[in-house]
């Protein structure tokens, strides 16, 4: 395993994160500007792409932990937590066209962007978490630094902001 | 007679194209990810020794340091260490009469992120009295966390101290019972401990440690 090859891995990764964020920034926009309306834009295809951030999101952080050998940390398996039930969840609604399933997703989605922002928190001000690093595992250091200040809990706040703002465009309800 | 809606011909069929190009889409960006995953995996390895040295320890491991409680190894004798620098300077740890301030620092840490400006300002501000040596032990040293390698970091903060670099297990910070970085002990010059503490200090810890090692305890 080489840097670069980790190095090509982390950009690929945090490339994908952007992407994601510009366009839920701009379904956001989209729903302000079109009001209720904008619900429509994508129709059943919202629950989909919803799946696949969880599902990359998933995959991406296993093979952080299973290939790379990064430990999660205690706040990586909060977020874990949250994100891995959402590939399945999400999957079945998607399938079976629930609407509903926006109602069992969304609090998922909520709880991890929670702990991931207050993980980015810790990781700007590693004081909130006491004073010195666990020489093995402590939250508040960077496992990763894309862009100057993207690490693994920015991704996986991204992953879970993503989500959210498509469910709220899924308005599918079960034929 | 109730009439019912048609679905518009070709509507239907639409949205399983859609649904079947999501899915599509899911598995082949899944694919991505595992080849990319998979082209991580079989890469040789490289520049594996850069940022470890291969110290040498004599003597009883102190036992790991318990934060928020007193030391249990307060007056027990510190093993001796000979190591190096990464430039190969030879950097020891042993009883030659001199009262010693070792800290052990890990280049992903924040907390020596942040010490370690500080402690080199107040030693540039003289404040470091010359009857007492200050030691530095690279540890914990990982290529794959930010900030690596470890010497590369230290020479752009300046730092005077001598660095002895720590191996892949950590074995000097173990045998000083290291539990958290930056992490500091206090020896005499007979290499007893006088104190471990671990996190940040700032000066007036600093001066603290400072004032312990010349009062020898």
């Amino acid at each position: 395993m080489s840097a670069q090859s980790i190095l090509f891995y982390n950009n690929f990764v945090a490339i994908l994160t952007v992407v994601a964020l510009v366009a839920a920034v701009g379904l956001v926009v989209y729903r302000l500007v079109k009001g209720p309306d904008a619900a429509t834009l994508l129709g059943n295809s919202a629950i989909w792409m919803a799946w696949i951030v969880a599902l990359v999101a998933t995959v991406g952080s296993l093979i952080y932990s299973e290939v790379i050998h990064f430990v999660p940390c205690r706040l990586c398996w909060f977020q874990r937590i949250a994100m891995y039930p959402l590939a399945v969840i999400l999957l079945v609604g998607a399938i079976r066209r629930e609407a509903v399933v926006k109602y069992y997703a969304l609090p998922l989605a909520l709880i991890g962007l929670a702990v991931s922002i207050y993980h980015n928190l810790v990781q700007f001000y590693p004081r909130l978490e006491g004073g010195s690093c666990d020489p093995l595992n402590p939250c508040s250091a960077r496992s990763i630094e894309m862009f100057g200040f993207m690490d693994l809990p920015f991704m996986a706040g991204a992953g879970f902001i993503v989500i959210a703002v498509l469910l709220t465009f899924y308005t599918k309800a079960k034929e | 007679m109730t009439q019912t809606k048609k679905p518009k011909p070709g509507a239907s069929n639409a949205k399983s194209k859609s649904t079947l190009w999501w899915i599509v889409g899911g598995v082949v960006g899944l694919g991505l990810i595992v080849a990319l995953a998979a082209s991580i995996a079989t890469e040789p390895e490289v520049d594996a020794a850069i940022g470890f040295g291969t110290p040498t320890v004599e003597g009883d491991t102190l036992p790991v340091y318990a934060a928020g409680s007193e030391d249990v190894a307060l007056g027990l004798t510190a093993p001796s260490v000979t190591g190096a620098d990464w430039n190969g300077t030879p950097v020891t740890i042993e009883p030659d009469g001199t009262p010693k301030i070792v800290i052990f620092l890990a280049h992903w840490c924040p907390h020596c992120q942040a010490e370690v400006p500080v402690l080199q300002e107040w030693v540039d501000a003289g404040n470091l009295p010359d009857d007492v040596e200050l030691i530095s032990v690279a540890t914990s040293t990982d290529r794959l966390r930010p900030n690596w390698p470890p010497q590369d970091w230290l020479e752009e903060e300046g730092w005077t101290a001598p660095v002895i670099m720590d191996d892949e297990i950590g074995t000097v910070a173990g045998n000083y019972g290291m539990s958290g970085t930056p992490f500091y002990v206090v020896l005499d010059g007979e290499s007893k401990n006088l104190g471990r503490l671990s996190g940040q200090i700032g000066t007036d810890g600093f001066n603290a440690l400072v004032a312990l090692a010349q009062s020898g305890g």
